[in-house]
C-alpha cells in the first residue's frame, strides 16, 4: 500500500513538472524564430547602462540594434546611410543632419532634438562620460526646426554641429563620431541621475536591465552568465521608414557565451550558432557543414585593417632606420599568411594604405613598384652589411649581431599577449625569419595586463597592435594618425595614446614637420586629386622611415555563418549589405533579409 | 576541564591554528596581487582608451582611481594632487585597512573587470555551478571509489586483476585529456551529446521538463570526466589501504574467531575510511574553480575561468573575494576532517600526544 | 641484489619498467635513427601522417614526430625537478613534524595549510611577469614542487609520528641518541622505500600538472611540452578538424609515463610491503 502510494506521488510531481512548460510559459525559445550570434561577449554581462565603458553585448559599441546611432557608415561602399537622422551637409566649419521625424523610442516617446543634445552635452557636464572626448572636436551644437523639403515637405528637425577650430579642427573625426555616438532617452536618464544626486559614478553603477527603453529593433530580454536573449520590438520605429512597412525577422536574437574558442566551430558546423565573429582557423574544412563566410575562396573575409609591430624608435639598434628597413625585408610575409591566419589575408603590399575597398583610389601602384617585394631575405642581409652590421652564426643558429662600431647590437623582443593565438603565429614565424637573417629578434610572449600596461607608456622594444581596426569614415587618415602623429608628444614613461613607439620626437633635430602637418591638413581636404597627393607623400614618409612595420592584412569581424536555420546572408555574390555582423553596422540590414532555411 | 576531554583541547588548539593560518591568508592574498606591477587600472585603461586624446584618457584613469579608493580625495570628493599635478595615491597600509574591514563585513568590493559588478554577485551567479557539477561526482566517485576498492582487496582474483589495472589506467590519463577525449568522441564525431552551456542555448530556466531534461544532457559528459577519474584514484588508495587491513593481526584473530566476513568488511573499512577522507575533504575544499578545466572544454558555467580571468588581469577585488572565499571552505573541510579523526581515531580520544 | 631479484620476479614491475625505458628511448635515443627538427616548417598546416612525415604536422607545417620528442624531453625534465622539489621539502619537513610533533608540529601544519590554500596559478603568473625571461620550465617545476610538497609532507609526517612510537626508536631514545641522529639513522633508513614510491609519484604529479598547466595557457613561454602540444591542439582547433596526430601522439605518451610508474610503484609497494603480495 504504501509503496503505492509513493509511485502515485512521484507521478503526480512529474505530470506536474512537464505541465509547467505547457500552461502557455515559454520554457524555450522557437528555433525558426531566433538567430544565434556570438563572438561579441567574453564573460558574465556585467551591465547594459549605456553610459559606462565597457557594457555588455549588444549596448556595447559598435553594436547599434538596441541604442542606435545617428548615422551609419556603410563600410562596403563607402557612404553614409541615415539611420535617426541622415547627413545633410559636411562643410569645414560643420556638418549638419536632418533628424527623422518618425523616429520614437520603444515606449512610444519621440526620439527628439532633446535627446541628442542632451547625449552629447551629458559628455561635457560629467568628465567620466565615455563619450566626454567628442568636446575636442565639437564647440556646440545648434538645432532649429525646419520644414524638409525633399522629404515630402513634413517638419523636422536640424542638428547642427560646429566643427570645434581650437582643439582637434576635424571634420573627418567629427563624422567619426557621429556614427558612433548611441543616443539615449532624456527621460529616462535624467530620473535616474536625480535619483542618485546627480552623482555620476553612483549613476554608472545603474544596470538599466529590465525592459530598458530603447530606439532600436531589439531590446533586452533577459540574461545570465551563459547567454544574452534580445527580443524584437515589434512596433520599431525604423519598419515603416527604412524597412517598407517590415519587422525584422528573427523574434529573439541570443548570444550565447562560450568560454573557448573551439566551442565556436564546434556549434557553428552543428548549426547551433547562426552568424559568429571569432576567428575560426581553416574555415574551408566546415563548409560542407553548411558554414559560409564572404568569399568562397582564399581571403575568405574581407581585409579592413592592417596589424604591425610597433616600432621603439627610441631604442639602439632600432633607432637605426636600415635596421628597421631590414628588419621589415626579412619577415617571410607568404609564411604569415598561410601558416597563421589561415589564408585570410591577400597578398601584402608596402604601405599603410589597403590597396582594394574603400582606399583603393588612394593606393598607389608606383610605390609597390619602388619598393618592391615585401619579403627579400637578400636584400634584407644587404642593407645590414651596407649599414655596417655583422651577424655571426654558430651551427646554423644566429649567435649575436656586431654593428659597425664592433659594439654587441642587444636583441630586441616583440611583445604580444599569450592567449591570442594567431598572433603569437605571427611572432613566432617572424623571429624565425628574422634571425635566419641574421637579426638578432626574439619572442617576447607576455600575460594580457602586462600588455596593456606597457603598451601607451612606450616600455617595449617591438608591440604587436592593429591601429585602427574598425571601418570608419575617416580610414586611412586614422590609421597614419595612429602610428605616426607627434602632436601630443609625451616621453617614454608617461601615457601617450597614439605613436606609442615615440617616432618623430618634435624636440629632436630630426623632426620632420611634415608628417605632423600632413596629419592636421588632411581632414580638411575635399578635392580627391589633392587628398591623393597628400597620403601619397604620407606613404612614401612611413615606408622610408619605416617606423612600424605591416604584417598582413585582417578583415574587421571574421564574419561567418551557418546555412542550416537561415540562409540568404550577404556574401560576395549577394552583397547587399557589408561583412558585418547583423548586430552592427551597415549589416543590421540582414536582419530584415535573411530567411528561413527550408 | 582539558585533562578530562581531551577531545576538547584537541579542537580547540586546531581551531586556532586555522584562525591564524586564515589571518595569513588574507594577507597574503592582499600583498601578492599588488607585487605584479600591473595596477588593474591600467589594464582597464588599455582596453576603453583606444581613440581618446591623451587628455580625455587621464581624465577617466583619474576617475577610475578614484572609484576603487585608490588615490586620495579631499572631503569635497576631488582628487588630492601633488606639486607635479599627478594624483596622490593611497598608501598601501590604508588600502590593507579598508580590505580588512570590507572582509569582515563580507563585502568584497567591486570588480575592475567586470565593473560595476560586485564581486559578491559575480561569485554568487557562478557558485552554484560548481557545487552542482562537483559535488555529486566527487561524493559519487568516492564512494563508488572505495566500495570498488575495498571489494578489490577483499576478493582479489579475478575482480581485482581486472580493476586494479583498470582504475590506474584511468588514473594515469591526464584530467583534461579525458574529458577532451570524451568531447571529440561524443559531442563531435557522433555528436550524441552537446559540446557546450550548462543547458541548451533556447531554453529558458524553468521548472520544467524541458529545461531539467536539457540540463541533465549537459551536464552528462562534465559530470562523467571528473566522476570517472575519482573512481580510479580512491578505488586504488583503498586498496591498499584494505590490503594492509586484512593482513593485520586483529583482522586475522577476528577471523579465527569466526566473525561473520560482513561485520570483518565493516572493520577494514573503517579503519581504511579515514586517511581517504582526508583526501576527499582536500576536493571538496577545491570545489571553487576546481572544474577549471572542465569549464573550459565544456563551456560549462562556474567560477574556475572567471578566477582565472581575474588573476590574468590582475583584478584586486575580484581575486582577493575568490581566494578568501577558496581558502574558508579548504580550510573548513581540513578543519572537519581534523574533528572527524578526533572523533573516530580513539589515540586522540585518549590524548596521546603527537596525532 | 635479493631485492632487484625479487622485483624482477613481479610482472607489474617488468611490465612498468619496460614501458618507462622505452619512452625514455623515444626521448633521447631517437636522434641516433631519424633526423630531429621542431624548427623548419616542411609543409602546410595540419598535414596528415605520410611516408615521410610518421605524425604530420603542426599548425605551423612543423614535423610533429620532432615536436613530439622535444616536447617529451621537456615534461620529464619538469617531472624530474618537481619530484626532487616536492619530495625533499616534503619529507624533510614531513619527518620533522612528525617526529618532533608538539608546537612545532602545529606550526608546520599551519604552514602546510597555507600552502595549500593560495591557489597556485596566481604565485605563477605574478612571478612570471616580474621574470624578465617569463614562464620557464624550471619556474614551472618550481611552482608545481612548492605547491605539492604539502602532499607528501602530510604522508610521510602520517608515517613518521606512528612509527616514532614504536619500539626500536624507544629503545634508542634510551641509549641516549639525539633527535638528529635518530631521525637519519632509525627513521629514515626505514622511510627510504616510502620516500622513493612518494618521489615517483611526485614525477608524475608534476608531468601531469604542468600539461594541465599549459592547458589553461599558463604554460612555458619559449619551450615545447607534451602539455602545450596539447594546448596548441585545442588553440588552433585541430581536433575539430579531425587532426588527431596533433594531440592523441601527447596523451598517449604522457598516459603511457605515467601509468608506468604508477606500475612500477605498485610492485614496489608489494615488495616493500609483502602482504600486499598475491596471497
Amino acid at each position: 500500500m504504501k509503496c503505492l502510494l509513493r509511485v502515485l506521488l512521484i507521478g503526480v510531481l512529474l505530470c506536474g513538472l512537464s505541465s509547467c512548460g505547457k500552461k502557455g510559459e515559454q520554457t524555450k525559445f522557437p528555433r525558426e524564430k531566433t538567430l544565434y550570434l556570438a563572438g561579441f561577449q567574453w564573460g558574465d554581462p556585467n551591465t547594459f547602462n549605456p553610459l559606462t565603458d565597457w557594457p555588455a553585448f549588444p549596448v556595447s559599441g559598435p553594436n547599434n540594434i538596441m541604442y542606435e546611432p545617428l548615422i551609419i557608415y556603410n563600410t562596403l561602399s563607402g557612404t553614409i546611410e541615415p539611420l535617426l537622422a541622415r547627413l545633410d551637409e559636411k562643410t569645414d566649419d560643420y556638418i549638419s543632419l536632418i533628424l527623422n521625424p518618425e523616429a520614437r523610442w520603444s515606449d512610444k516617446e519621440p526620439l527628439t532634438a532633446e535627446d541628442v543634445v542632451f547625449t552629447y552635452e551629458i559628455g561635457k557636464e560629467h568628465e567620466s562620460v565615455p563619450t566626454s572626448y567628442v568636446w575636442d572636436f565639437i564647440s556646440k551644437i545648434t538645432t532649429e526646426k525646419i520644414v524638409d523639403s525633399s522629404a515630402g515637405n513634413v517638419e523636422a528637425e536640424k542638428i547642427v554641429f560646429h566643427v570645434n577650430k581650437e582643439k582637434e579642427n576635424n571634420p573627418l573625426g567629427l563624422l567619426d563620431i557621429l556614427q558612433s555616438v548611441q543616443i539615449v532617452p532624456k527621460h529616462i536618464i535624467v530620473p535616474l541621475l536625480e535619483k542618485h544626486n546627480n552623482d555620476f559614478s553612483e549613476f554608472q553603477k545603474e544596470m538599466m536591465d529590465k525592459n530598458p527603453v530603447v530606439s532600436g529593433p531589439y531590446t533586452l530580454f533577459s540574461y545570465s552568465v551563459q547567454k544574452i536573449v534580445l527580443k524584437r520590438v515589434d512596433d520599431y520605429w525604423g519598419n515603416k521608414a527604412l524597412h517598407n512597412n517590415r519587422m525584422a525577422k528573427p523574434e529573439y536574437i541570443i548570444h550565447p557565451i562560450y568560454k573557448s574558442n573551439d566551442q565556436f566551430s564546434n556549434s557553428l558546423k552543428r548549426g547551433n550558432l547562426d552568424v559568429n565573429s571569432n576567428f575560426i582557423p581553416r574555415i574551408w574544412l566546415k563548409f560542407k557543414d553548411g558554414v559560409g563566410s564572404w568569399y568562397d575562396e582564399p581571403p575568405y573575409f574581407v581585409p579592413a585593417s592592417i596589424p604591425v609591430f610597433i616600432i621603439n624608435v627610441t631604442r639602439n639598434p632600432l633607432n637605426d632606420r636600415e635596421y628597421r628597413r631590414a628588419m621589415a625585408y626579412a619577415i617571410n610575409y607568404k609564411d604569415v599568411i598561410e601558416l597563421a591566419v589561415s589564408q585570410y589575408s591577400p597578398e601584402l603590399k608596402p604601405g599603410l594604405i589597403l590597396p582594394f575597398g574603400t582606399e583603393k583610389k588612394y593606393y598607389s601602384e608606383e610605390i609597390a613598384e619602388e619598393y618592391g617585394k615585401t619579403y627579400d631575405p637578400e636584400k634584407a642581409k644587404k642593407i645590414l652589411e651596407d649599414a655596417g652590421y655583422k651577424s655571426i652564426f654558430k651551427n646554423g643558429e644566429l649567435e649575436k649581431v656586431v654593428n659597425s662600431k664592433g659594439e654587441k647590437v642587444p636583441p630586441v623582443f616583440i611583445k604580444c599577449p599569450v592567449g591570442w593565438s594567431d598572433w603569437e603565429s605571427i611572432v613566432e614565424i617572424a623571429v624565425k625569419s628574422m634571425r635566419e637573417v641574421g637579426i638578432d629578434a626574439r619572442e617576447g610572449f607576455c600575460d594580457e595586463s602586462l600588455y596593456w600596461k606597457c603598451q601607451p607608456i612606450g616600455d617595449f622594444d617591438l608591440l604587436m597592435t592593429t591601429p585602427a581596426d574598425h571601418l570608419t569614415p575617416s580610414l586611412p587618415w586614422a590609421r597614419f594618425e595612429q602610428l605616426m602623429s607627434s602632436r601630443r608628444w609625451k616621453p617614454e614613461g608617461k601615457k601617450m595614446n597614439e605613436n606609442q613607439g615615440r617616432y618623430n620626437n618634435p624636440d629632436s633635430k630630426d623632426y620632420n614637420p611634415a608628417v605632423d602637418s600632413l596629419l592636421k591638413v588632411i581632414p580638411h581636404l575635399t578635392k580627391e586629386d589633392e587628398i591623393k597627393a597628400a597620403y601619397y607623400k604620407l606613404n612614401k614618409i612611413f615606408i622610408e622611415d619605416m617606423p612600424s612595420i605591416p604584417l598582413c592584412y585582417r578583415p574587421e569581424e571574421f564574419y561567418d555563418f551557418s546555412t542550416k536555420h537561415w540562409t540568404n546572408f550577404a556574401t560576395e555574390k549577394n552583397p547587399y549589405a557589408p561583412p558585418q555582423l547583423p548586430s552592427f553596422g551597415a549589416g543590421r540590414n540582414m536582419l530584415w533579409e535573411i530567411q528561413l532555411a527550408e | 576541564m582539558f585533562k578530562k576531554r581531551p577531545i576538547l583541547k584537541y579542537i580547540l588548539s586546531k581551531g586556532l591554528w586555522y584562525l591564524f593560518t586564515f589571518f595569513a591568508t588574507v594577507t597574503i592574498v592582499f600583498i601578492l596581487p599588488r607585487l605584479g606591477g600591473a595596477n588593474p587600472v591600467d589594464i582597464i585603461m588599455g582596453k576603453v582608451a583606444s581613440g581618446l586624446s591623451s587628455e580625455a584618457a587621464q581624465k577617466k584613469e583619474e576617475a577610475y582611481l578614484k572609484e576603487f579608493n585608490l588615490v586620495k580625495t579631499d572631503k569635497d570628493g576631488r582628487i588630492i594632487r601633488d606639486e607635479s599635478g599627478a594624483p596622490v595615491k593611497t598608501s598601501v597600509f590604508k588600502q590593507y585597512f579598508n580590505y580588512l574591514c570590507m572582509t569582515i563585513r563580507f563585502d568584497f568590493g567591486t570588480s575592475f573587470l567586470y565593473y560595476p559588478k560586485k564581486v559578491k554577485e559575480i561569485m554568487a551567479d557562478a557558485i552554484i555551478w560548481d557545487f552542482f557539477l562537483q559535488v555529486p561526482a566527487i561524493v559519487l566517485g568516492w564512494i563508488l571509489g572505495n566500495i570498488l576498492g575495498a571489494l578489490a582487496a577483499y576478493k582479489r582474483g579475478v575482480f581485482d586483476k581486472v580493476l586494479f589495472p583498470a582504475s590506474l589506467f584511468i588514473s594515469s590519463i591526464p584530467f583534461f585529456a579525458f574529458g577532451l577525449l570524451l568531447l571529440f568522441i561524443f559531442a563531435i564525431v557522433w555528436p550524441i551529446f552537446p559540446s557546450a552551456g550548462g543547458y541548451a542555448e533556447n531554453i529558458i530556466p524553468s521548472f520544467s521538463w524541458d529545461f531539467l531534461s536539457s540540463l541533465g544532457f549537459h551536464y552528462t559528459l562534465p559530470f562523467l570526466s571528473i566522476f570517472l577519474v575519482i573512481i580510479g584514484d580512491y578505488s586504488i588508495g583503498m586498496r591498499s589501504m584494505g590490503i594492509y587491513e586484512l593482513g593485520t593481526d586483529y583482522i586475522k584473530y577476528a577471523k579465527s574467531l569466526g566473525i561473520k566476513e560482513f561485520t570483518i568488511m565493516w572493520y577494514v573499512f573503517r579503519n581504511g575510511l579515514l586517511p581517504q577522507l582526508a583526501g576527499v575533504a582536500i576536493l571538496l575544499g577545491q570545489i571553487i574553480g576546481g572544474a577549471l578545466v572542465a569549464e573550459i572544454i565544456f563551456s560549462y558555467p562556474g567560477l574556475g575561468t572567471t578566477i582565472l580571468h581575474a588573476i590574468q588581469g590582475n583584478d584586486y577585488s575580484l581575486i582577493q573575494g575568490t581566494s578568501i572565499v577558496v581558502a574558508i571552505m579548504i580550510l573548513i573541510a581540513n578543519f572537519s576532517v581534523d574533528i572527524l579523526i578526533g572523533i573516530f581515531d580513539p589515540r586522540v580520544r585518549a590524548g596521546i600526544k603527537g596525532v | 641484489m635479493k631485492l632487484l631479484k625479487n622485483l624482477m620476479k613481479e610482472f607489474t614491475f617488468v611490465f612498468g619498467v619496460s614501458i618507462f625505458l622505452l619512452v625514455l628511448g623515444i626521448a633521447f635515443l631517437s636522434p641516433l635513427f631519424i633526423n630531429v627538427d621542431a624548427e623548419t616548417r616542411i609543409g602546410m598546416p595540419y598535414m596528415p601522417p605520410s611516408a615521410d612525415m610518421w605524425l604530420g604536422t603542426d599548425h605551423l607545417g612543423i614535423d610533429m614526430l620532432s615536436l613530439i620528442i622535444e616536447g617529451l624531453r621537456a615534461s620529464l625534465y619538469v617531472g624530474l625537478l618537481t619530484g626532487v622539489i616536492a619530495t625533499l621539502l616534503g619529507t624533510f619537513l614531513g619527518i620533522y613534524s612528525g617526529f618532533v610533533g608538539g608546537w612545532v608540529d602545529e606550526f608546520i601544519n599551519m604552514i602546510t595549510n597555507l600552502f595549500i590554500t593560495i591557489p597556485y596559478f596566481i604565485v605563477l603568473i605574478l612571478i612570471s611577469s616580474a621574470l624578465k625571461e617569463g614562464r620557464s620550465l624550471e619556474l614551472i617545476a618550481v611552482i608545481i614542487g612548492i605547491h605539492t610538497w604539502t602532499w607528501t609532507a602530510r604522508s610521510v609526517r602520517a608515517e613518521a609520528s606512528s612509527i616514532k612510537s614504536s619500539d626500536h626508536i624507544n629503545l634508542a631514545k634510551l641509549n641516549g641518541a639525539g633527535s638528529i641522529t635518530i631521525v637519519f639513522k632509525h627513521i629514515l633508513p626505514y622511510l627510504a622505500s616510502y620516500v622513493f614510491m612518494v618521489f615517483i609519484i611526485q614525477v608524475v604529479t608534476g608531468i601531469l600538472m604542468e600539461a594541465t598547466i599549459s592547458m589553461i595557457g599558463l604554460g612555458p613561454y619559449d619551450s615545447v611540452s607534451l602539455g602545450i602540444i596539447m594546448e596548441n591542439a585545442m588553440k588552433y582547433e585541430a581536433l575539430g578538424d579531425g587532426a588527431w596526430w596533433a594531440f592523441i601522439p601527447a596523451v598517449i605518451l604522457i598516459t603511457f609515463i605515467a601509468f608506468s610508474l604508477y606500475t612500477l610503484n605498485t610492485s614496489l609497494e608489494g615488495v616493500f610491503n609483502p602482504r600486499l603480495r598475491k596471497e
